[in-house]
């Protein structure tokens, strides 16, 4: 239960009045006691019981309205009805006062008390505050629940695509010019960076380029999204953003927060349809995709509007069905027409006890009864069970009928591909969006496609409109007063960036983070992967002369291979910071004893004799006891299978030969001791069992593509790039780059280092020919040739025989320049 | 001279007229202004009596990070020397008291340095938090740093992103929001720290420069490890030839283009300006250097003490916060303690008169504090359910590691503050003299306390924007009450 922070505060000095806080974000804290009238929680429900049903939306009895303060404060047929600071002075006082039934405000139904005068006559005497921007005028924009099947204007121009004769129709109306087309180029690199995250590979765009087939565009599209781990790896930040996933952050050390990450790669992979996917979220049937309902839950006391309960109403609101129910689960919301029992009501479909309701943090008395948001598509029924219940929601939501789901989820795809929502911003679906029938056309479709998302990402790709120009902005992009005029840039996210800085550098990390196996694996052979490895202890005797030069071991494991594996990979953790090589070079590095990683090894084994080796880096002035864990799975011909885990015939050496850059010196140190002790913990243990088998499944596929930046932890870089910290839903992210972005992109250290890898690299392959270093650079980069005039430039700074330094130098440039950073 | 409170007095009537305009706007823009992006609005009109004029321009928070104990440090109770046999319930203080240059005022031995600048400062022992049902560091301190309690529906700007927002730089190459001494990865509850470590809603613009190693602030705002000062130049220099010559003309004029080479611009000018060399705490003198470093934090001090010079609005310095080490005392207290008062004494004290002589004090605000204090036997408060993270649960003591104050204490701590307006050896709040060792008088909430600074420096505690549709105040629910008697 919630506990309200004032009531347990000793009351020797707490003798204020409590009072509303005037709009709560979550109150736990002691609050101090307002002196002045609060407009929002004492004025507006006098108003609205009073004044509104004659004095507000379209109602003007007597020319008086309260819509807005100015109307208010203006007055009607006979004068100002309030002077601003003088309640005395000011006529409203004096007709909610008066007993004379030709005169007194209302005319009818209940006087205002003593209290409500009192208090209405202070906030005049105080200046008559006005909440920012609200109205008694008639709610916004609220369509109806079904969708529409608007007629399609015929096609102009033999542009036949419903999108494009809706929104040309649309353009022709308001006699805005129709934006060109783009170039082959163009339309590459940008569907490339929309659909799967990377800048398109320099040979297929010059093959594109010149090819005459008709349809090509079309064919390149569906190529790309027949492409299930590249999709997949780009759309999990989509996702991840949504419903606030990550592999790390805030709730993970408490436990009171689960990953859906494993899930929800899959559903990308197998292209689940999205109502089936929020069916799961919403309903879960294992789990693995509980971790969105099941919120994050802190430890000690949260405000009512925080509850585990509260976030489900919020977030299932928001996620869906571009609700804001933040404002509602405090109090009746000022902004849309939601109320803190429509809060409530969607919190106790997920709550396991009956939910007290509190506005602003203080209980009203009342318990939520289940009940969800459109009861004209039917309700759940409060007196079914929690699992019911939410089998019951996850139904209506879904319902083909719910046209507020298909709507919501086909504006965040259109703002993500044209880089503004029909409805904008795309929580706030109560909005009205530029293009109605566009927006019910598509989720029409999204409907009769049986919510197939890569088929809907397909539709808008293969529209004219989304092959067209982008809008040139002279200003800040504001949400109001929008025209369409063609799609509009996008920044490059955090993750497009750095994929794109490892694709030149070619420094991508070599293991990652997020639990999943990058292609289509069943769950049921990740349940049948088991581990083979065990754990092992190589303690370190203590020696007369302490222990120097000791904090060093080496692990080493020799095996034989008859024939070389399709596929194979080795899972492993230490308790020290560990560098593995396979045949002395260099695969990997962690220093995280508690996740375990797993590597691709299979370019690195041989024919015939191989090695394993481990050197784990102790802290220095302390014997490095290791503690090692390897698991190796090999998969060979006709699905046999071979491990090499670690176990008694191990041996290591406080005498680890030198490590030269990425390669091991020696390969049999003389003094190897074979004290490797099994350990039997059974908390060791379970963490193998709880990881390993993720990683098994992962090692069984042969995975030679680049590591992606959304599949990794969040870093300072992505952070400062605008990777949110995924506490709350984030729907959009920032545009535009800031200053402290631009230093972190200026002199940070891994952008630097990925750089003069890429200065190295393209130096030592174009080491006599900088003019072709340069058009590779440009094609790479920018997806396009250089100009003469940028030839030019770059060619003279990077002289006859091009420096690593000056390439480094110009890839930069390239890198931080607009034309990169937004995808155009 | 600094005129920028000026320009905040007449930003803050601005906001009024932005109110009126947006109410005028009418219906069809409230869905509109649910935007992302907050829109700053004030919903009760400030009267220009409460738009006060700031007091300061620039501010240190000095950051006791895991709850730094009152009765061991500035609020010293009755004093029991370590024995073997010890009983818990008598300990109160674990260092005898000394005398500062202010009578009436005596803090812990060890802090004798700053007992000799006592006249400089106020010294509140009145503060108090809210114990949340548990005690989790990292919240307490996200709590203190942004005004709100976690979890919130919208992240939560840290107060000197608020700072970074409403009041801007005061030097345009140097960061308006500097973090010095907190390393944010490969210490426990990073995550947590990072929730409270950033500018929230408002955006990466206004959050921190993290800088957690000090004698290394000044490789943070060079070029890149391996590039000297030409070749930066001359890497800049390619890029704006580069994006000048760019074929793409038609977006040249782009609002999105503009923005990005401005701030690629800002970045540049940091790092190539000669206010850069503030960053570099090698450039003090020796002398004046060895008197600041007692280790990381000192030298912390040193930097943000070089950074306001060099014009920085908002500089934290921690002592780092690390589950169980430093204030986080589970173990050894005293020792602990009486290592963390060599840390911070000297260069606390230094600071203050460092900022005196060269004319800064009066308009920079130094503020020493913590999330919450600590007592040998109270978890919380008086009737609080948090668990007992005590590691040793005795009742008397028979091992220097019990002698201490092991447990966190939320309801009587103290909070040092100097100069930018506050009043000169003055003493506010107190206390109990027994066990609780509670406020007994004029105690001083997180929220209060926030509308203390934040009134210091020119910001109205009812600030506001306008996030989601909704407000969200520099103080929460716009409540904060500056404690004005504090105030010269």
């Amino acid at each position: 239960m919630i506990r309200v922070s004032l009531s347990s505060h000793p009351s020797y000095y707490y003798l204020r009045i409590f009072f509303f806080s005037s709009i709560c974000f979550g109150t736990l804290s002691s609050i101090s006691a307002a002196d002045k009238v609060d407009f929002s929680h004492e004025i507006v429900p006098i108003l609205r019981a009073r004044c509104a049903e004659c004095h507000a939306g379209d109602n003007k009895k007597g020319g008086f309205s309260i819509n807005d303060r100015l109307s208010a404060l203006t007055g009607g047929e006979s004068g100002r009805v309030i002077e601003l600071g003088n309640a005395g002075k000011s006529y409203l006082m004096e007709l909610v006062k008066s007993d004379d039934p030709d005169v007194q405000m209302p005319p009818q139904g209940k006087r205002l008390t003593t209290k409500e005068i009192e208090t209405v006559s202070r906030w005049i005497d105080e200046g008559a505050a006005w909440e920012a921007g609200f109205t008694f005028d008639k709610q916004p924009y609220e369509p109806s629940l079904e969708l529409t099947t608007p007629t399609l204007p015929p096609a102009t121009d033999g542009r036949e695509h419903p999108i494009d004769r809706l929104i040309d129709h649309y353009l022709a109306e308001r006699k805005i010019p129709r934006p060109q087309g783009i170039s082959d180029r163009v339309f590459l690199r940008r569907s490339s960076l929309d659909l799967v995250g990377l800048l398109p590979n320099p040979d297929r765009v010059r093959t594109f380029v010149e090819s005459q087939k008709l349809g090509k565009r079309t064919e390149w599209l569906e190529e790309l999204l027949t492409d299930d781990v590249g999709y997949a790896d780009h759309w999990m930040s989509f996702w991840n953003d949504l419903l606030r996933n990550d592999y790390s952050g805030t709730g993970f050390i408490t436990g009171g927060r689960k990953q859906i990450s494993t899930w929800l790669y899959r559903s990308l992979i197998d292209n689940k349809p999205f109502d089936r996917m929020v069916h799961e979220l919403v309903s879960p049937t294992d789990d693995e995709s509980r971790g969105f309902i099941d919120g994050i839950k802190w430890r000690g006391e949260v405000s009512a509007g925080q509850t585990i309960e509260i976030q489900f109403s919020q977030s299932v609101a928001q996620s869906f069905l571009g609700i804001n129910m933040k404002c509602a689960s405090c109090h009746d919301s000022f902004i849309d027409r939601w109320k803190l029992k429509d809060a409530y009501g969607l919190a106790a479909i997920y709550a396991s006890k009956p939910l007290a309701i509190h506005r602003c943090d203080k209980a009203t008395g009342e318990v939520a009864v289940a009940t969800w948001l459109y009861p004209e598509l039917g309700n759940v029924d409060p007196q079914a069970t929690a699992t019911e219940r939410l089998r019951q929601l996850a139904d209506l939501v879904t319902s083909p009928r719910n046209g507020r789901f298909s709507r919501t989820i086909v504006n965040r795809l259109w703002h993500r591909m044209m880089g503004r929502g029909l409805v904008n911003p795309v929580d706030a679906m109560q909005t009205e969006p530029w293009h109605e029938a566009l927006l019910d056309h598509l989720a029409s479709h999204f409907v009769e496609i049986s919510y197939d998302l890569r088929k809907m990402l397909l539709y808008i790709a293969t529209s004219e409109a989304y092959q067209s120009t982008t809008e040139s902005q002279s200003s800040e992009p504001q949400d109001t007063d929008y025209h369409y005029a063609g799609p509009r840039a996008r920044r490059l996210t955090a993750e497009q960036f750095l994929d794109a800085v490892w694709t030149v550098s070619g420094k991508a990390p070599l293991a990652y983070d997020a639990p999943i196996v990058r292609g289509k694996v069943k769950p049921a052979a990740i349940a049948a992967a088991t581990p083979a490895g065990k754990w092992i202890w190589a303690k370190v005797e203590e020696t007369e002369n302490g222990n120097d030069n000791k904090n060093t071991i080496l692990f080493l494991k020799n095996f034989t291979l008859n024939e070389l594996p399709k596929t194979a990979g080795i899972v492993i953790t230490a308790n020290r910071e560990y560098s593995l090589f396979i045949n002395h070079q260099l695969i990997g590095k962690d220093a995280d004893f508690k996740t375990f990683e797993m590597f691709p090894i299979h370019k690195q084994l041989q024919q015939g004799e191989n090695t394993i080796a481990v050197i784990a880096q102790g802290p220095t002035n302390a014997p490095a006891n290791g503690l090692l864990y390897v698991d190796s799975i090999m998969h060979l011909e006709d699905e046999r299978e071979m491990r090499i885990a670690s176990d008694e015939s191990w041996q290591f050496s406080t005498t680890p030969p030198a490590v030269d850059g990425r390669k091991l010196n020696a390969t049999h140190p003389e003094n190897l001791d074979s004290v490797i002790i099994p350990s039997t913990n059974a908390n060791q243990r379970k963490t193998i069992e709880n990881q390993t088998p993720m990683l098994l499944a992962r090692a069984g596929i042969r995975d030679d593509r680049m590591i992606r930046a959304s599949l990794v932890k969040n870093s300072f870089l992505m952070r400062s790039l605008g990777r949110p910290n995924r506490d709350q839903i984030v729907s959009m992210r920032p545009n535009d780059l800031t200053t402290l972005e631009a230093m972190d992109l200026s002199n940070g250290q891994p952008i630097s280092d990925a750089l003069v890898e890429a200065g190295k690299q393209y130096a030592e392959r174009f080491a006599e020919a900088p003019t072709e270093l340069v058009s590779s650079l440009y094609e790479q980069i920018l997806t396009r040739e250089a100009t003469p005039e940028e030839m030019q430039i770059s060619t003279d700074v990077l002289g006859t025989k091009p420096r690593a330094e000056a390439v480094e130098d110009l890839c930069w440039a390239l890198f931080m320049s607009p034309e990169f950073q937004y995808i155009r | 001279m600094d005129t920028k409170h000026n320009k905040t007095r007449i930003t803050s009537i601005k906001h009024i007229e932005r109110r009126d305009f947006l109410t005028a706007l009418g219906a069809a823009h409230v869905a509109a202004w649910m935007a992302n992006e907050p829109i700053l609005a004030t919903t009760s009109q400030p009267s220009l009596d409460e738009i006060s004029k700031p007091t300061a321009d620039a501010c240190i928070l000095l950051w006791m990070a895991g709850g730094m104990a009152a009765p061991d440090t500035f609020d010293p109770k009755r004093y029991l020397p370590y024995e073997n046999g010890l009983e818990v319930a008598k300990m109160l203080s674990t260092f005898p008291s000394i005398d500062t240059n202010v009578d009436g005022i005596r803090i812990c031995e060890g802090l004798e340095n700053i007992a000799k600048v006592m006249d400089r400062g106020t010294l509140i022992r009145s503060a108090i938090q809210p114990d949340l049902g548990s005690i989790l560091h990292s919240r307490h301190q996200y709590h203190w740093h942004t005004g709100y309690v976690p979890p919130q529906t919208v992240a939560a700007p840290h107060l000197g992103a608020w700072m970074a927002k409403v009041l801007g730089p005061r030097n345009p190459v140097i960061p308006p929001f500097i973090n010095i001494g907190q390393r944010l990865e490969g210490v426990g509850e990073s995550e947590e720290l990072k929730a409270f470590t950033t500018a929230g809603f408002f955006g990466s613009e206004f959050g921190p420069l993290n800088l957690p190693f000090p004698d290394q602030a000044a490789a943070s705002v060079r070029p890149p490890k391996g590039m000297d000062s030409n070749r930066f130049a001359d890497r800049n220099k390619l890029f704006k030839q580069l994006v000048d010559r760019n074929p793409h003309r038609e977006y040249m004029s782009d609002y999105q283009h503009q923005s990005l080479l401005r701030s690629m611009d800002n970045a540049y000018r940091l790092l190539s300006s000669t206010e850069r060399e503030a960053f570099d705490i090698t450039l003090e003198p020796k002398a004046s250097r060895e008197i600041y470093d007692t280790g990381r934090f000192g030298q912390g001090v040193l930097l943000a003490r070089r950074l306001v010079e060099a014009g920085a609005r908002f500089v934290e310095v921690t002592t780092e916060y690390v589950p169980f080490l430093h204030w986080d005392t589970h173990k050894s207290g005293h020792e602990t303690v009486a290592r963390l008062h060599q840390e911070i004494d000297r260069p606390i004290a230094q600071l203050i008169l460092d900022l005196e002589a060269r004319g800064l004090l009066d308009r920079t605000l130094v503020i020493i504090a913590s999330e919450f204090s600590r007592d040998a036997l109270m978890e919380g408060k008086p009737g609080s359910n948090a668990n007992d993270q005590a590691t040793f649960k005795v009742d008397t003591i028979s091992d220097p590691a019990h002698y201490g104050l092991h447990r966190h204490f939320t309801h009587g701590s103290s909070v040092l503050m100097f100069g930018g307006g506050v009043k000169r050896g003055f003493l506010y709040g107190q206390t109990a003299d027994e066990r609780p060792l509670m406020a007994v008088k004029n105690p001083v909430t997180v929220t209060d306390l926030h509308a203390t600074i934040m009134s210091a420096m020119g910001i109205s505690p009812k600030t506001e924007f306008t996030i989601e549709g909704r407000p969200f105040y520099v103080t929460e629910d716009g409540l904060g009450k500056p404690v004005t008697e504090i105030f010269a």
